[in-house]
């Protein structure tokens, strides 16, 4: 697949006395689906945060390509084609649905605020052309219906979906999802694999962060993991599930992730 | 009540509003022409702070210093520097704009309670500012004497020639608000007001936006000012004092945000409240107390609030 790799090289972040990530190395291709899994606290979020410029790295960097993102604000990350969902799905609340895919397409906006103003053609003719993209990802989602809904009376799997075609609405190269199976039922957590093989399918690198070690292991072309905020085992998902250390660290859901294959 | 009916009502609104205004332009007695006048330009601050707050989100008690910028600069800049009372408005205006990207950056990096805080500060600072700096301002005595904008030879000093003049600025205030609040950088401040953080994620350039909605509403709150000094040519610190300050957070809170009929509302309702009271003597306080309570309380989110919920 065509595209820069992101690459994270040895980052560390502290917390006071907290070592919350230490010297973790990654990368992750377009085209590719890489895991990122390990136990509560292991510093897998933080890795998220780090990436997207919402948490800066005491060393190390991040880099996609030949841009060094290490110390860019987060909406300069997400404009080179980086973005990221949240663990706390957040609606834009007192905004609909279909508007909250309108700010997913915020960047594609190029009307400045004096044609604005001025309401010149253009705008209007911009507005109309990403509001028909818009609408096609609210079908493609199943969201559709619900497009003039307020966004904070969604379910919480409706909000998960939302979450992610407004991600997606900002044509993002990577992919960084934070647990985005959490909280969904079987049905959900299908469509959503449905959806995360679609996206790799399309040349995007997806970076998935989740708690359901199954879901992760039957979705990446590659996995890292990572306790107390180091990388325990990385590389092809086959050899990380033999990994005496794996095991180790995840006893129980070693036992899942048998029971899956 | 549902979106296509609030639009509906508000569309009514802005209709009664300019069936009004023209109404009293045409037959309106000389008390009606000033008091309006005065709405008017009351109106373009609530305006402003709409956008601020009301779209934006920042939460800034400061719209009193740039009323003040365009008031004082107003005075200043025509009396001592003989310059042109236009030239004046629009000189200020800039200081204004000059004034709100300079105070605003660091400012706008405050949310919530301490960005109110840090504004609150502002705006007594400001009220502070201009009564002390006697060289400048003239002190607490304030400079009376501001010449009236001129149209060419036609001096714009009678209430009538004022009057259109201030509900030609407003109507304009109107329409960039509604421009903005219906385009993607409104919906962008809107982002940024519920979901920073999302906002941010999406590509928002959220520093850039709040203080983007800073700088407009500063400008706005400017023209208000030098306007409201040119009408009454007179300028003095208590224009500027706390009591202004409530006020146009009560006129916006009152009237309703998230569309242009609710600061209107608001500022009609409150400039012509105490006028209306004024027989009351010393119930007056009390019974606007409960007037504004009662309103309140019947509706929380302003008369013509945002109603999606």
């Amino acid at each position: 697949m065509t595209g820069p790799d992101l690459v994270l090289a040895k980052i560390t972040k502290r917390f006071g006395g907290l070592i919350a990530v230490s010297d973790l190395s990654l990368a992750v291709s377009p085209g590719s689906i890489h895991g990122l899994i390990g136990p509560n606290g292991a510093g897998k979020s933080t890795t998220i945060g780090l990436i997207s410029g919402f948490i800066r790295p005491d060393a190390g960097s991040v880099a996609f390509g030949e841009r060094d993102l290490t110390r860019l604000a987060p909406f300069a990350i997400a404009g080179l084609g980086v973005a990221r969902t949240f663990q706390q799905a957040a609606p834009l609340a007192g905004l609909t649905v279909y508007e909250n895919v309108l700010v997913g397409m915020h960047m594609r906006y190029r009307s400045g605020l004096g044609a604005v103003l001025l309401q010149m053609p253009g705008v209007a003719r911009e507005s109309r052309a990403i509001a028909g993209s818009a609408g096609e990802l609210l079908d493609a989602f199943g969201l559709a219906p619900l497009a003039q809904t307020d966004a904070k009376l969604l379910t919480f799997g409706q909000l998960r979906f939302l979450e992610i075609a407004r991600t997606i609405a900002s044509t993002p190269k990577i992919l960084l999802l934070d647990e985005p199976a959490a909280g969904l039922n079987q049905a959900e957590r299908d469509r959503l694999a449905a959806l995360i093989r679609g996206f790799r399918d399309r040349g995007i690198g997806v970076l998935l962060v989740d708690h359901d070690v199954p879901f992760v292991f039957d979705l990446c072309d590659r996995m890292t993991v990572m306790n107390f905020g180091s990388v325990i085992a990385a590389g092809d998902p086959d050899q990380v599930r033999r990994d005496p250390i794996v095991r180790d660290a995840y006893l129980g859901a070693e036992a899942e992730g048998e029971a899956a294959t | 009540m549902s979106e296509p009916i609030r639009r509906k009502l508000e569309r009514a609104g802005l209709v009664a509003i300019l069936a009004v205004v023209v109404a009293v332009a045409i037959g309106g007695s000389r008390l009606a022409v000033y008091n309006f006048t005065i709405i008017a330009l009351q109106a373009m601050v609530v305006i402003s702070l709409n956008l601020l707050l009301g779209l934006a989100g920042q939460v800034s008690f400061a719209q009193t210093t740039f009323m003040a910028v365009g008031g004082y600069g107003s005075a200043v800049l025509t009396l001592r520097l003989g310059l042109n009372p236009w030239l004046a408005l629009f000189i200020s205006a800039f200081m204004s704009l000059a004034v709100a990207l300079v105070v605003g950056r660091p400012l706008l990096r405050l949310r919530g309670h301490y960005l109110a805080m840090a504004t609150f500060a502002l705006a007594l600072g400001t009220y502070s500012f201009v009564g002390a700096a006697t060289p400048l301002t003239n002190g607490s005595i304030g400079i009376s004497g501001v010449p009236p904008l001129a149209l060419g030879s036609l001096s714009l000093d009678s209430p009538l020639s004022f009057y259109v003049l201030s509900w030609i600025a407003c109507g304009l205030t109107m329409l960039v608000y509604a421009v903005i609040a219906n385009s993607y950088i409104g919906r962008a401040m809107r982002a940024v007001a519920t979901g920073q953080d999302v906002a941010a994620a999406l590509g928002v350039n959220v520093t850039a936006y709040k203080g983007l909605a800073f700088a407009i509403a500063a400008v706005i709150a400017s023209l208000a000012g030098s306007l409201y000094v040119e009408f009454t040519s007179f300028v003095g610190p208590d224009l500027y004092d706390i009591g202004m300050v409530v006020n146009v957070f009560l006129m916006l809170f009152i009237g309703g945000r998230g569309s242009n009929v609710g600061p209107i509302l608001g500022a009609a309702l409150l400039t012509m409240a105490p006028q209306y009271l004024a027989g009351l003597e010393q119930f007056q306080n009390l019974v606007f107390f409960v007037f504004l309570l009662v309103l309140i309380l019947v509706w929380p989110a302003g008369i013509f609030g945002p109603v999606r919920n």
